[in-house]
């Protein structure tokens, strides 16, 4: 067994240093579309081939969506595409349905239990997820821990469409869970149904069924993005915007 | 004064006896259906006359003798009640008193099927035995008594005789039972020839007449003969399957008072008319406690049934009595009489408590039966939401016999246990190992009766109901409740209050092992002065030290219970206080409970289903059964309960779709497995040849084993 | 593999054996090249003739196909075979009022689900199978609508029914006092939804009847009438762990349909991207497998590894999980061939961590003391019951796709098939392990001599057709059945995945065991409920 300490040891630190830095490796992010302006072809043709029209144009101003876009890609692989792309990950937002009264406390600032429901999603999310208990990012340091039960849970992570047949027991999960509690929406079919929702056997996301508070965007978010959304749901940091800026000059 | 209390016992007696004759004539008169009413009213009155009889004796501590009449051959008939008796006498009348009031109601599910009359007439006339046996004074009169005792109480236990099962399970009872009596008789037999007399004052006399062949007989048959009636290994098997074919009302009898005559018997001839002199056959008294009692809580444990349950945990009960009364026995004859008579203390004292608690309960269990129809634990559930009173005082009986404090069941057996701790004042290597294992034995009891009855309250009244038959029931009546309630606080009174029944057990037990141990148990350190001779001054200043005498004027009694040796340096061998924790565990849960209420004043409280994963709907076949709770036991002690067949039986179709698995599990107790088992392929092959005797009528059996007795009787007194 | 090659020969004779032994019932078409017979019968024969490919030719089932056309429904059920077997599609047509068909899954418990599934799906009832109802669909869903009859509209939310009271769910043990432990669908800290009734009579389970499609998304139903293109977006992103190889496979079909052809170097970097896919699969699982038995340092040893696979890939093609990778004809992007030369750098460096850390778990016996004989497979069991990928392997069972039918260049490649005999959770740990190693070994061989050129096609067009396209994704035999219509669009997507063939039968390894080694048992498998969902 002393093997196992030694090699423990001899690993090293490996966790990231957000939210104390930012973390730099490359690779840690997917990055998302961010806004752009091109000719009128151009234009069009961004629009047409995004897959879940999470590309708005007004006039040959585009805007991105990020309840919508599922990274595929296909707005920045074209040829000589206008659209920038941005590597970072700070993605999490607040929802129209977060109000004020709706806050956990400063109680919770460094304590926060987490319930995590599947309601549907393809794996990728809750392989991020997974990621957060594991050494390069281990959210424990920074207060957040996964709860096996929603009755000692804060915040309701959810990830997938929420396919009919999670419909109940996601809405027995948020109902078991004590006040004040929070809703996180994780990744781009928890936030509008993905290219799965709606359908006949999925939703267009959580907000449907039970409120939101915060949002994450991505296909899937990677985890520096959902830490960046506990740490938004305490307020330790700010939201970011689910709508991509428009591009000046 | 001597007069009074003579007068007050003998007209006690008096008035108890013609009660039980206008219970007899009034039950013969009375329609069916208000005969519950009038046995419960008239039986009620008859049990406080006895419980006044058996106070008075144990407080003043006159005996009280009376000759009845001459018999020719035989001698007088004599009735006697000294303490010992009366102790006993007090408990019948304690049990007795509830269960009469309970019978009013429970009796009415037996209206349109079976004869409530004769249920009466047998009622009263088991009651009346049972106290004749405890006032017998001479042999024959108790032989008597307790003939017709066991005849009455194996006619009610058959009272549903309907059933095949019933009659076969009252055989099998009434059998052992007889086999009892015979040995007892032999036992009997071999001290009236010593003494020449029948009367149990010259037995006592002439005990010292007796060669060493005829102690040994007289104490194993005396011992395993009245060990049938006490429920002790190997005699016990009659009695789970007794109790579940009995009422409910009878059950809480059987288990609550006529298991309590096997003790006496016991305790009368070997403490009392011929105390037992060498550390021997205390021993062996001590081991088949011991083992009656780990044998009886293993049988509970994995048992479903809970009236099953129940008798095997009587089982139990009456080997942790026997095992304090073995130590005694030990301790008595290798001259340690205060031990000896803690011992004894620790014995009587859980007779007392088992009594209350086991009556409880099987009429907690008889309730249960008769609000749900059924008693099989996997298929209960939920009762609490449904009968809260039920479950509650329930609750108090499991608490009790699961030895938790501030219930009665954890004072007797902390006293036991500790006693068993003492076997390093033995020298002999040999009995402290025997010490060692009962001890260990009985602690591993203890435990597993607190899994016992965890699972007996938790698979009963908590959770979801199994059947459907669960959420139709409602409460019993109140006049079932109200003796539950009654037995209940008994529970908790004789658990909170030990220094006050100690002494008094103490009395009883005094002129058994010949020295008073009530200064040892439960000293009077509040009063105590520092230059008492009886208590050493190391002793005394200990607890003045402790600050122990600060309350002396406002605490009301003695507190503690508590073994010293009162003139050595640190004298203090054991000590323990319910009384000082039921207060504090008052001003605990109370303070807890303001507290909750003052810091959630301003708190919305939102009550929710349990969690159970986001299913659909949770239901009852999802809740862990009793059988699975105690499986962790079975699996443990297989090699005691030895299933027969252990192997799944799997059904498939269309060659990969299982569609079944069936374990099917056949248990042979292990007592019947390992001694009845081979007597009987033994017996049946001479049986073949006798069978032409047998008549096959119980009646008949009867008929024998009475005329029997008297033939024995004259011929006896003729030879002398 | 030698018992397989004197089999192939025999395939060669398939019309004229069958041809014999159902005379005038059965039609064989055989296309040699291409590795697929195809084999009309009539429905009376279906049965026997499945069972002739099961039982007598060693055939393993792979999927079947149903088809709700315009004036009829087909049947196709898929065999595959050992080396050099090929594909043989066996399929009769019924009319579209017929409402019950044979099942065949008593000679071949494989189908089990299959039939299943489809009962629920089409409303098809398979006479004979004892256990219909209550399986994709659950008991809230209306009696009498089939999500995937062509008349049904997936558009819209179906109104769920009132759910019946005394509803209760299958019960096999029937000793007394047994009960359910119910696990799920919402249970552990990061599981995905699926519900367990596990029976039992205290301590130990007899027996675990799994509940699924909690994550059924009705992929295969969204998918038709889209255009190809949004499909390969269904089916990258339907079970996100397994991406690329359900991706892969899908484009083949089409690929095979239209006639595309592929160029060389998309070719050799598909092979590069399925091996790094399931390389970090298998690490995850690996990582899985460690943190069941809760042993935290060697489960911190793999995931770091895990991340690090993770990041690579996002470095490499701008997705951690290789999404938006596989198009028609080839691949999005190029991948350099310095970038390609990093990434065998790269795994060198973490094949040498990799073999340190299972030198270290080989030799922590109470690491192995949890894994082995714990939810042991046998490999008649494995046979039976369909079992693919790497759990079938450690029982035995060394079909692997990429050997029996392979595709995209793997025939070229020098590789192994690592199998174990055993059939427990450390066979299985032994296989994964073994698995990575001929992962990065294979990613060695196509960086080291990598085509030059172009990585997709610029111009092709969509033809009509049916195809299958298959694929060893990292959890087992994957296999993709799409018909295009005339307008390019999909008008029917069949999708069988290797999770859904063996969680029919991760029931086997969780018959009597300790109820603490069930999380032990579910990560060995390492399965996907979004996978076997769908
Ligand atoms: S990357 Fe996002 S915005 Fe761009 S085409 Fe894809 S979904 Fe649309």
């Amino acid at each position: 067994m002393s093997k196992w300490v030694i090699k423990g040891l001899r690993t090293g630190i490996k966790t990231t240093q957000y939210p104390r830095k930012m973390e730099t490796a490359s690779g840690v992010s997917p990055g998302l579309p961010t806004a752009a302006k091109g000719t009128e072809k151009e234009v069009q043709e961004l629009v047409f081939n995004c897959p879940t029209g999470a590309i708005e144009r007004s006039g040959n101003q585009l805007t991105v969506d990020y309840n919508y876009c599922i990274h595929c890609f296909r707005c920045k692989r074209g040829s000589q595409s206008p659209m920038g792309w941005d590597y970072g990950y700070e993605w999490a937002a607040n929802t129209k349905d977060s109000g004020a009264n709706r806050g956990l406390g400063s109680a919770f600032n460094r304590s926060i239990n987490i319930r995590f429901v599947d309601g549907g999603a393809c794996g990728a999310c809750i392989s991020e997820i997974e990621q957060l208990n594991k050494p390069y990012y281990n959210m424990h340091r920074l207060g957040f821990f996964a709860t096996p039960t929603p009755r000692e849970a804060d915040v309701l992570l959810v990830a997938g469409p929420v396919t009919d047949h999670m419909r109940l027991p996601l809405k027995k999960a948020y109902d078991a869970m004590p006040t004040p509690k929070l809703v996180m929406a994780v990744g781009a079919c928890a936030l509008s149904g993905g290219i799965f929702g709606p359908s006949f056997m999925s939703d267009a996301g959580v907000s449907e069924l039970i409120p939101v508070d915060v949002a994450v965007p991505g296909c899937p978010p990677p985890p520096l993005a959902i830490i960046h959304g506990l740490l938004l749901a305490v307020k330790r940091k700010s939201s970011a915007l689910l709508t991509s800026s428009e591009v000046r000059g | 004064m001597v007069e009074a209390s003579n007068a007050v016992v003998i007209n006690g007696i008096i008035v108890f006896l013609s009660l039980c004759g206008i219970g007899i004539i009034l039950a013969a008169l009375l329609s069916n259906r208000m005969n519950p009413f009038g046995l419960s009213l008239v039986a009620s009155i008859a049990s406080v006359s006895v419980l006044l009889v058996g106070g008075e004796v144990l407080l003043s501590g006159h005996s009280v003798q009376t000759e009845l009449w001459t018999l020719p051959f035989l001698g007088t008939l004599t009735f006697k009640i000294d303490r010992l008796s009366a102790l006993f006498v007090f408990i019948t009348g304690l049990v007795f008193l509830p269960v009469s009031i309970f019978s009013a109601g429970y009796l009415k599910r037996y209206l349109n099927r079976y004869n409530l009359k004769t249920f009466s007439i047998f009622y009263y006339l088991l009651f009346a035995s049972i106290v004749l046996v405890l006032i017998s004074g001479d042999i024959l009169s108790f032989l008597i008594a307790w003939e017709v005792m066991s005849i009455f109480s194996y006619l009610l236990v058959n009272y549903e005789h309907e059933h095949e099962e019933t009659t076969r399970s009252g055989f099998l009872m009434l059998a052992m039972s007889e086999a009892g009596t015979i040995m007892v008789i032999l036992a009997f037999l071999i001290m009236a020839k010593a003494s020449g007399s029948l009367d149990f004052a010259a037995l006592r006399a002439s005990a010292g007449g007796l060669g060493e062949v005829a102690r040994w007989a007289v104490f194993l048959l005396s011992f395993f003969g009245f060990g049938v009636k006490a429920g002790l290994v190997p005699s016990s098997t009659w009695l789970p399957r007794a109790h579940p074919v009995a009422p409910g009302n009878v059950s809480a009898l059987l288990s609550g008072v006529v298991l309590n005559l096997g003790i006496y018997g016991i305790t009368r001839v070997n403490a009392d008319l011929l105390p037992v002199s060498q550390v021997g056959p205390g021993l062996i008294v001590l081991i088949i406690g011991s083992i009656s009692a780990l044998v009886g809580i293993l049988y509970a444990a994995t048992e479903n049934d809970m009236k099953k349950m129940l008798a095997h945990s009587s089982i139990e009960n009456m080997g942790i009595i026997t095992a304090g009364l073995g130590a005694g026995f030990v301790f008595a004859a290798s001259g340690l009489p205060v031990l000896a008579g803690i011992a004894f203390i620790a014995a009587l004292y859980h007779l007392i408590n088992h009594s209350l608690y086991k009556s409880l309960l099987f009429l907690g269990a008889g309730s249960v039966d008769y609000a749900v129809g059924t008693r099989d634990m996997d298929r209960l559930g939920g009762l609490i939401k449904i009968m809260p009173w039920t479950a509650l005082f329930f609750l108090a009986g499991s608490l009790s016999i699961a030895a938790l404090p501030p219930f009665n069941g954890f004072v007797s057996e902390w006293l036991t246990l500790q006693t068993m701790l003492q076997s390093s004042a033995i020298h002999s290597a040999g009995e402290k190992i025997v010490f060692a294992l009962s001890g260990a034995a009985l602690a591993l009891t203890a435990a597993l009766a607190v899994t016992t009855f965890v699972k007996a309250f938790a698979m009963s009244f908590l959770g979801m109901g199994r059947s459907k038959r669960v959420k139709k029931v409602g409460e019993v009546r109140r006049s079932m409740i109200i003796p539950m309630g009654i037995l209940a606080l008994s529970c908790l009174l004789f658990g909170i209050l030990p220094t006050y029944v100690v002494p008094v057990l103490d009395k009883t037990v005094a002129p058994l092992v010949h020295e008073k141990v009530a200064d040892e148990l439960v000293p009077p350190f509040f009063t105590v002065d520092k230059g008492d001779p009886k208590f050493g001054g190391a002793f005394v200043s200990e607890f003045h030290d402790l600050g122990a005498q600060v309350g002396r004027s406002y605490l009301p009694g003695r507190g503690l219970v508590i073994l010293h040796r009162g003139l050595e340096k640190n004298p203090v061998v054991f000590a323990m206080s319910t009384s000082y924790t039921f207060i504090v565990l008052l001003f605990l849960l109370g303070g807890t409970f303001i507290l909750v209420k003052v810091l959630t004043r301003a708190r919305k409280v939102r009550r929710a289903a349990a969690w159970d994963g986001g299913i659909r709907r949770l239901l009852p076949e999802m809740t862990y059964t009793a059988t699975g709770f105690s499986n962790p036991v079975r699996v443990i002690f297989n090699a005691v309960f030895h299933p027969s067949t252990i192997e799944d039986t799997k059904e498939t179709v269309a060659g990969h779709f299982r569609t079944a698995i069936k374990n099917g599990r056949k248990e042979v107790h292990i007592i019947d497995r390992l001694i009845f088992k081979p007597i009987t392929s033994f017996i049946q092959s001479v049986a073949v040849t006798l069978a032409k005797m047998h008549a096959g009528s119980i009646n008949v059996y009867a008929a024998y084993v009475l005329i029997g007795l008297v033939l024995v009787l004259v011929v006896q007194r003729l030879l002398l | 593999m030698v018992q397989s090659l004197n089999k192939a020969t025999e395939w060669l004779n398939l019309s004229e054996i069958s041809a014999n032994r159902w005379p005038g019932k059965i039609k064989v078409r055989c296309k040699q090249d291409r590795f697929i017979c195809h084999m009309e019968c009539d429905k009376s024969i279906v049965a026997d003739v499945c069972n002739w490919l099961f039982s007598e030719l060693d055939y393993s089932f792979a999927s079947l196909v149903v088809e709700d056309l315009a004036s009829e429904q087909l049947l196709t059920y898929i065999f595959y075979g050992g080396f050099g077997n090929g594909l043989i599609c066996v399929s009769y047509r019924i009319s579209n009022s017929t409402t019950t068909v044979p099942s065949i899954s008593n000679l071949i418990h494989a189908v089990d689900w299959h039939e299943r599934e489809i009962e629920d799906l089409f409303g098809l009832v398979f006479e004979g199978h004892p256990r219909l109802g209550d399986f994709v669909l659950h008991e809230e869903w209306p009696e009498g609508i089939n999500p995937m009859r062509a008349d049904f509209d997936p558009s819209n939310p179906y109104i769920h029914r009132e759910v019946d009271p005394d509803w209760r769910p299958l019960r096999i043990v029937q000793s007394p006092g047994a009960f359910m432990m119910p696990i799920g669908p919402v249970y552990s800290d990061f599981a995905e939804s699926a519900h367990f009734l596990l029976e039992t009579v205290g301590e130990d389970v007899i027996r675990i009847i799994p509940r699924f499609f909690y994550k059924y998304r009705g992929i295969e139903k969204i998918a038709e009438g889209n255009a190809v293109e949004h499909v390969i977006l269904l089916a990258e992103r339907f079970s996100g762990t397994s991406a690329f190889a359900h991706s892969l496979a899908l484009c083949k079909a089409v690929e095979n349909i239209s006639g595309i052809e592929v160029p060389p170097r998309a070719k050799a970097l598909r092979i590069v991207l399925a091996e790094l896919e399931r390389l970090r699969h298998h690490i995850g699982a690996i990582a899985g497998i460690c943190s069941s038995t809760a042993f935290a340092v060697a489960t911190s040893q793999a995931s770091i590894l895990e991340e690090e696979l993770l990041r690579l890939s996002g470095v490499l093609t701008g997705h951690r999980y290789l999404f938006g990778l596989n198009i028609l004809s080839g691949l999005s992007i190029d991948l350099a061939d310095d970038a390609i030369g990093m990434l065998a750098k790269n795994l060198r460096g973490l094949m040498v961590e990799l073999n340190k850390l299972k030198k270290l778990l080989y030799f922590s016996s109470s690491f192995l003391d949890r894994l082995e004989e714990v939810g042991a497979v046998s490999l008649e069991d494995a046979v039976s019951h369909g079992l693919v990928g790497p759990v079938a392997r450690a029982s035995g069972l060394l079909r692997d796709i990429r050997k029996v039918l392979p595709y995209s260049g793997y025939e070229k490649l020098d590789f192994t098939v690592p199998g174990e005999e055993e059939g427990d959770g450390y066979a299985r740990l032994r296989v994964l392990f073994a698995e990575a190693e001929q992962s990065v070994n294979i990613i060695n061989q196509v960086a080291s001599s990598l085509p030059p050129g172009s990585v997709n096609a610029k111009s092709f067009r969509i033809a009509p057709g049916e195809a299958l396209g298959w694929v060893e994704a990292p959890r087992g035999a994957s296999f993709h059945w799409i018909r295009v219509g005339e307008d390019g669009r999909v008008l029917r997507y069949r999708l069988t995945t290797p999770s859904f063939s063996n969680w029919h039968g991760f029931h086997l390894a969780a018959e009597n065991f300790a109820f603490q080694d069930f999380p032990i048992i579910m990560a060995t498998f390492g399965l996907s409920n979004a996978e076997s969902d769908r």
